[in-house]
C-alpha cells in the first residue's frame, strides 16, 4: 500500500511507502492522525499550509461487505477544528484496489487555476490542469471527466460552493451509475478542496492490488459470516432495501425529536406527505427505483431513484437527513420540491443539512416562510448564482444568523444538528455538543436506545445515562469509521459473535491479535487525536456547548429542554 | 371501545390480509396496555420497537384509550 502525496502548489505528485506505525490504520484514525501531525492547529483551514487527506478504510478494498467507505479529513474551515467526513459510492474501494491507502493534498495552486489528479493505475497519477471546470456543478463535471478519462471512471469533485470556498461546501463522489450524488457533506471539505485548486479526483476502476493479508482463509470466513448477518437482519436486510433511511422519518417524528420549522417544533404536521412509506411509494409509482444500489461492496441497497411524474431523474438517493432538512425543518411538506432541494445540493456542492438549517434560520428571522419550496430552490440556485444571499446560505446556519442577528441558529462548532432534536433525545445533546466533528448525529447515534423497548432502554428527556451511552457509541464509531464499514450495515457487528467476527478480520488482516480492548482502545485513540487537535486550535470546553435554544425553549409537543449539565458533557471523554 | 392500529416500514408486508392502509380498527378493553394491544393483534413482539399513541411516544404499560390511533414502528438503526 502507498500513500500519494499531491503538492498543490508545486503540481508534483509523489508515491510513498506508508509508515510502518500507520500499517494498520484507514480511514478515519488515518484522517485524523495524519491531519494532526501535519497540520498547524492554528492554520488558516483555507490556507496553504491545511492538508487534505482521502483514505478508505482498513477493510475497504477486501472481501467484506459494505466496506466502500472514504474518510476525508482536514482541518475544517466551518468548525475550525479536526474535520473527518466519510462517503461511499465508488472512490474508497477503486483507491485500495490501486493499493492507496492514503491522498495527502497540500500545498494550493495559483489564484483562477483548477486541476484534476488523475490516477490511471497504481503507479501513474497525474494532475491535469483544467480551468475550464472551474465553476461547474458536478453532474457537468462528471459528465465532462467521463467523456474525457472513461465512462466507468469513478469522479470524486467539488461543485460552485466549494469553488467559492463556502463554508458548506461538500466533496462529491460517482456512485455504481456514475452519478456525483454521494456526498461527503460535512464540515466544508469542499471548500478545502476548492482552496487547494484541487476540482475533482479522477480513479480508475480496474485496479487489482491484494490487499495486505495475514490469513486470508480466516479473513474470508469471517466476512462470510458478517454477511449472511447483515442480509439476515430486518433493517438491513428487509427495511432499508425497501424505505430506505426515510423510515426513520414517522418514528422519530412520534418522538417529538423530527425539528421542525428550525427547531420551534418537535413534530411536524404534514409528515405523512413525506414519509418512507409515501416517498417508496410515490417512486414505485412513478416508475423509479427503490432497493438501488449506489457504492461499490453494498449487498444492503438502500438507495433510490426519485423520478418525476413523467418518470424522469430527479436525484439519488433521497435520504431521511435531507428530507428532515429540507421538508420539516423549513416547514416544506412537498417532496417533490425536497428531491429538487436534493439535486441541486449535489449539483452545486452542499451539505443539504447545513443548507437547509441555514434556509430555516432565513426563514425564522423573516426571510420568506416557512413551508414556501420555491424560495428555499431560489435561496439554493443563489449560491451557485453566487449572490450575496447565496453566499450567506452557502456559508451555513452562523453566517445567516450573523446577518440576520438572529440568535436561534441550532449548530455546535458552527455546524448544524442533524434530523434528532436534542431535547427529545438527549443522548443526541450528549453527542452534538462533545463530538470533536462538531453537531454531528453519525459521531454517536443513540436513537434506539433512547426510544426502542417501548419508549428507550434510557429515559429520552432525562440526563440520567445518556453521557455513558453517547461515550461508549462515540468511541464504537470511532473505531466503526476506521474499519470503513457503513453505518447501516452495522447489523452484522451487533451481536456478540458479530463484533467477535470484527476482532477476527482485523487479527486476519494485520496479523496482530484483536480483542474488545484492542477495538476501544482504537476508538479511544482517534478521539484523543481529535480532541488534541482542537484544544491546539483553540477550543475549549467552552465550544462543546449546545446554543441557549435547547435549554429555554421547551419543545413541544412534550415540552422539553436539554438537562445535561455542563459538567456533565465536560466528563464526556473522561477516560 | 375502539382504536385504530397502523403499521409502518414493512410491517404491513408480514401482515398483508389484516392491515389495510388506513389501518385496522380493533374493538379494545377499558385499561388495555400497549403490550396487550400488541398480543391482541397479533403482530409478533419482536416485530415492534416503538409504539406511538395518538402521535406520542408511549411505553409498554401506557393504556391505550378509547378512540386511539396507534402505530406500531419497527427497529431502526441510523447514522
Amino acid at each position: 500500500m502507498k500513500f500519494l502525496r499531491v503538492n498543490m502548489t508545486t503540481q508534483t505528485v509523489q508515491w510513498e511507502d506508508v509508515p510502518k506505525k500507520y500499517s494498520t490504520l484507514g480511514g478515519r484514525a488515518l484522517t485524523s492522525i495524519v491531519v494532526n501531525s501535519e497540520v498547524p492547529a492554528t492554520t488558516d483551514p483555507l490556507g496553504n499550509e491545511n492538508k487534505l487527506i482521502f483514505a478508505p478504510g482498513y477493510f475497504t478494498g477486501t472481501t467484506l461487505v459494505n466496506t466502500g467507505r472514504l474518510s476525508v479529513g482536514a482541518k475544517s474551515p466551518l468548525t475550525g477544528g479536526i474535520k473527518e467526513s466519510n462517503v461511499g459510492g465508488t472512490v474508497g474501494f477503486s483507491l485500495a484496489k490501486l493499493g492507496i491507502k492514503a491522498i495527502i493534498v497540500e500545498g494550493k495552486a495559483a489564484d483562477e487555476s483548477s486541476f484534476v489528479l488523475n490516477i490511471e493505475d497504481e503507479e501513474v497519477a497525474t494532475l491535469v490542469r483544467s480551468d475550464e471546470l472551474k465553476g461547474m456543478r458536478t453532474y457537468a463535471v462528471a459528465e465532462k471527466l467521463h467523456a474525457k478519462f472513461g465512462e466507468s471512471k469513478s469522479v470524486t469533485c467539488i461543485g460552485p460552493a466549494g469553488d467559492f470556498q463556502l463554508l458548506s461546501a461538500s466533496i462529491q463522489s460517482t456512485d455504481l451509475d456514475g452519478r456525483p450524488c454521494r456526498a461527503a457533506g460535512r464540515g466544508g471539505l469542499g471548500a478545502v478542496m476548492g482552496s487547494k485548486g484541487l476540482k475533482a479526483i479522477v480513479v480508475d476502476r480496474t485496479g487489482r492490488v491484494s490487499e495486505e493479508m495475514a490469513n486470508l482463509e480466516r479473513f474470508k470466513q469471517a466476512s462470510k459470516a458478517y454477511a449472511k448477518d447483515v442480509k439476515a437482519d430486518e433493517f438491513s436486510g428487509e427495511i432499508l432495501p425497501e424505505l430506505g433511511t426515510a423510515v426513520l422519518v414517522e418514528p422519530i417524528n412520534a418522538a417529538g425529536a423530527f425539528p421542525t420549522n428550525n427547531a420551534r417544533m418537535g413534530q411536524f404536521k404534514g409528515v405523512e406527505k413525506l414519509n418512507g412509506e409515501t416517498m417508496a411509494k410515490l417512486i414505485k409509482e412513478r416508475g423509479g427505483k427503490t432497493k438501488h444500489k449506489g457504492c461499490s461492496q453494498c449487498i444492503i441497497d438502500c438507495s433510490n431513484e426519485f423520478v418525476t411524474e413523467k418518470g424522469e431523474y430527479v436525484t439519488s438517493s433521497l435520504e431521511y437527513e435531507t428530507i428532515w432538512s429540507m421538508g420539516g425543518m423549513i416547514g416544506n411538506d412537498n417532496l417533490d420540491a425536497i428531491a429538487r432541494l436534493d439535486f441541486l445540493c449535489d449539483d452545486i456542492g452542499l451539505d443539504t443539512m447545513n443548507t437547509g438549517v441555514a434556509i430555516a434560520v432565513a426563514f425564522d428571522a423573516g426571510y420568506g416562510e416557512f413551508g414556501d419550496a420555491e424560495v428555499a430552490i431560489r435561496l439554493v440556485e443563489e449560491v451557485a448564482a453566487g449572490t450575496k444571499m447565496g453566499m450567506l446560505i452557502g456559508n451555513g446556519p452562523d453566517a445567516v444568523g450573523i446577518h440576520f442577528n438572529h440568535d436561534r441558529v441550532p449548530t455546535v462548532k458552527g455546524q448544524s444538528i442533524a434530523a434528532y432534536d436534542p431535547r427529545a433525545i438527549q443522548g443526541m445533546a450528549v453527542t452534538y455538543a462533545t463530538t470533536p466533528m462538531g453537531a454531528d448525529h453519525t459521531a454517536g447515534w443513540v436513537v434506539d436506545q433512547n426510544l426502542e423497548a417501548f419508549g428507550g432502554t434510557v429515559e429520552p428527556h432525562g440526563p440520567k445515562g445518556q453521557v455513558e451511552i453517547s461515550r461508549n457509541t462515540q468511541i464504537h464509531m470511532a473505531a466503526v469509521d476506521t474499519v470503513g464499514i457503513c453505518d447501516f450495515a452495522q447489523s452484522g457487528l451487533a451481536t456478540d459473535e458479530g463484533i467477535g467476527n470484527v476482532f477476527t478480520m482485523m487479527s486476519a488482516k494485520s496479523g496482530l491479535s484483536f480483542g474488545e480492548k484492542n477495538w476501544a482502545e482504537l476508538g479511544k485513540t482517534v478521539i484523543k487525536v481529535e480532541l488534541e487537535f482542537n484544544r491546539k486550535a483553540g477550543l475549549t470546553n467552552k465550544d462543546d456547548r449546545l446554543p441557549l435554544m435547547f435549554y429555554n425553549e421547551p419543545l413541544p409537543p412534550y415540552n422539553v429542554v436539554v438537562k445535561v449539565s455542563d459538567k456533565d458533557m465536560d466528563s464526556t471523554f473522561d477516560y | 371501545m375502539k382504536a385504530l392500529v397502523r403499521l409502518y416500514g414493512t410491517l404491513p408486508e408480514h401482515y398483508p390480509d389484516n392491515y389495510p392502509d388506513g389501518g385496522l380498527e380493533v374493538e379494545i378493553w377499558e385499561n388495555i396496555s400497549v403490550a396487550e394491544l400488541v398480543e391482541l393483534v397479533q403482530v409478533a413482539r419482536e416485530h415492534v420497537a416503538i409504539v406511538s399513541i395518538n402521535g406520542m411516544l408511549s411505553k409498554a404499560d401506557d393504556v391505550i384509550p378509547d378512540g386511539a390511533q396507534v402505530k406500531f414502528f419497527q427497529s431502526i438503526t441510523g447514522g
